[in-house]
């Protein structure tokens, strides 16, 4: 198990983690916006650098790495508020903030840094996407994989191919729900749901009329990891009722 | 010794303590649409509580994107990892028994998770109609409840 040192403090993790899992593990926090837990590792947002020395360098020679994906090696020592880590996060949200200067979320982390106003030039009719690609990561990750990034550097851009309504998305709602400044807009009732320009029929419960999921959601998952479409057309109400049924006719006693 | 979970159906008043319990342990209000285990009431004093049966093949385990479900091997429940979960309501669909439920304050799924092997249910039962017991008495047929004696007035 590597052996490392974060903020002198010593942590000992599995093989395989990275730094930001040692340092969780450690107790200290670290800043992040593009991560998830239930997502492989992307380093986009850079606001999780911290400065790293590693077994073999100089004392005094440090580099500054992304803790979400850099792998937690032995001895290494990691530093997550040296001055030029600060400074680097203020740059981080500084230009954020430049990004999207009317979302709540990056107000707030700016502010918390000691940022009120962005000193870049705002970007002109922002929204407030701030290219994390949260959503089309996890699109990727249910291997759905209806929207993606589009465009390089300024023209960059989280769109369906086409900017058409994407022919592969199933409605799941998945990025909208991981978006971390709730920028992608929907619609969603018990009769139907509307995401990317693209409309849903809901899979409806025969007997109350209750709607979780679409019907292309239930036809996607159908069958993955064993599990048959047929539990999927009923809502939890119905089926909690079942249930209570099939409890009191297996009663031992009256 | 493994501990377990055991419902005595018959023994059930539908009280809903257990409801306002396992509410109030995750949450901050005394709300029955919010808890983890569900009363269905069929009549007076007659209730059948439902709450998730930690399948040794669960669903929604199997069809979770992100493994967010993840079996807890010492409380054999079947945990929620809430910072794994991408609320896409798949578990909700798949659950044969309808036992994973929507958590509207964080905005994606919660189940059961037995408290991490301290129900907080169970102390509130008053008849003894959930109950946390080692494996060996789970088998144990459940007595039968004396309604006249409890019913008051």
């Amino acid at each position: 198990m590597p052996t490392l040192i974060i903020d002198g403090k010593k942590v000992a993790v599995p093989e395989g983690s990275t730094i930001l899992d040692a340092a969780r593990a450690a107790g200290v926090e670290i800043p992040t916006l593009c991560h998830h837990d239930g997502l492989e590792p992307w380093g986009g947002c850079r606001l999780c650098v911290v400065d790293l020395w590693q077994p073999g360098w100089d004392e005094d020679w440090f580099k500054l790495v992304t803790s979400c994906n850099h792998p937690a090696k032995d001895g290494v020592r990691v530093f997550t508020k040296s001055a030029r880590v600060v400074e680097t996060r203020g740059v981080v949200l500084d230009l954020l903030l430049a990004r999207c200067p009317d979302a709540p979320l990056i107000q707030q982390l700016a502010a918390d840094h000691g940022i009120e106003e962005t000193s870049y030039a705002p970007r002109e009719e922002p929204d407030d996407c701030i290219l994390c690609a949260l959503c089309t990561r996890v699109c990727d990750h249910l291997d759905i994989t209806a929207i993606s990034t589009v465009n390089r550097g300024a023209g960059k851009e989280i769109a369906p191919p086409f900017h058409e309504a994407p022919p592969d998305c199933i409605g799941c709602l998945a990025c909208a729900e991981v978006c971390p400044t709730n920028c992608i807009p929907y619609e969603t009732s018990n009769v139907r749901r509307s995401i990317w320009g693209k409309e849903f029929e809901m899979l409806r419960d025969p007997a109350t009329g209750q709607a979780v999921i679409t019907k292309a959601q239930a036809e996607f998952f159908a069958g993955r990891g064993g599990v048959p479409g047929e539990y999927f057309e009923t809502s939890d109400t119905t089926k909690r009722r079942e249930m209570a049924k099939k409890f009191v006719s297996l009663q031992i006693l009256e | 010794m493994k501990m377990i979970y055991k419902v005595s159906v018959e023994r059930c008043i539908a009280c809903g303590k257990c409801e306002l319990a396992c509410a109030f342990a995750h949450g901050t209000e005394g709300k029955p649409a919010v808890s983890r285990i569900n009363i269905t009431r069929r009549g007076p004093e007659l209730g059948t509580p439902v709450v998730c049966y930690q399948c040794d093949t669960a669903a929604c385990e199997a069809i979770c994107p992100t493994q967010a479900l993840v079996r807890n091997p010492e409380t054999g429940a079947i945990d929620m990892d809430r910072g794994r979960c991408i609320s896409c309501r798949m578990c909700v669909a798949a659950c044969p028994f309808g036992n994973m439920l929507w958590d509207e304050t964080y905005h994606c799924v919660q189940k059961c998770d037995l408290c991490g092997g301290d129900p907080q249910c169970v102390p509130f039962c008053p008849t003894g109609a959930i109950a946390w017991v080692p494996a060996d008495m789970a088998a144990i047929p459940p007595e039968a409840l004396d309604r006249e004696t409890l019913a008051v007035g």
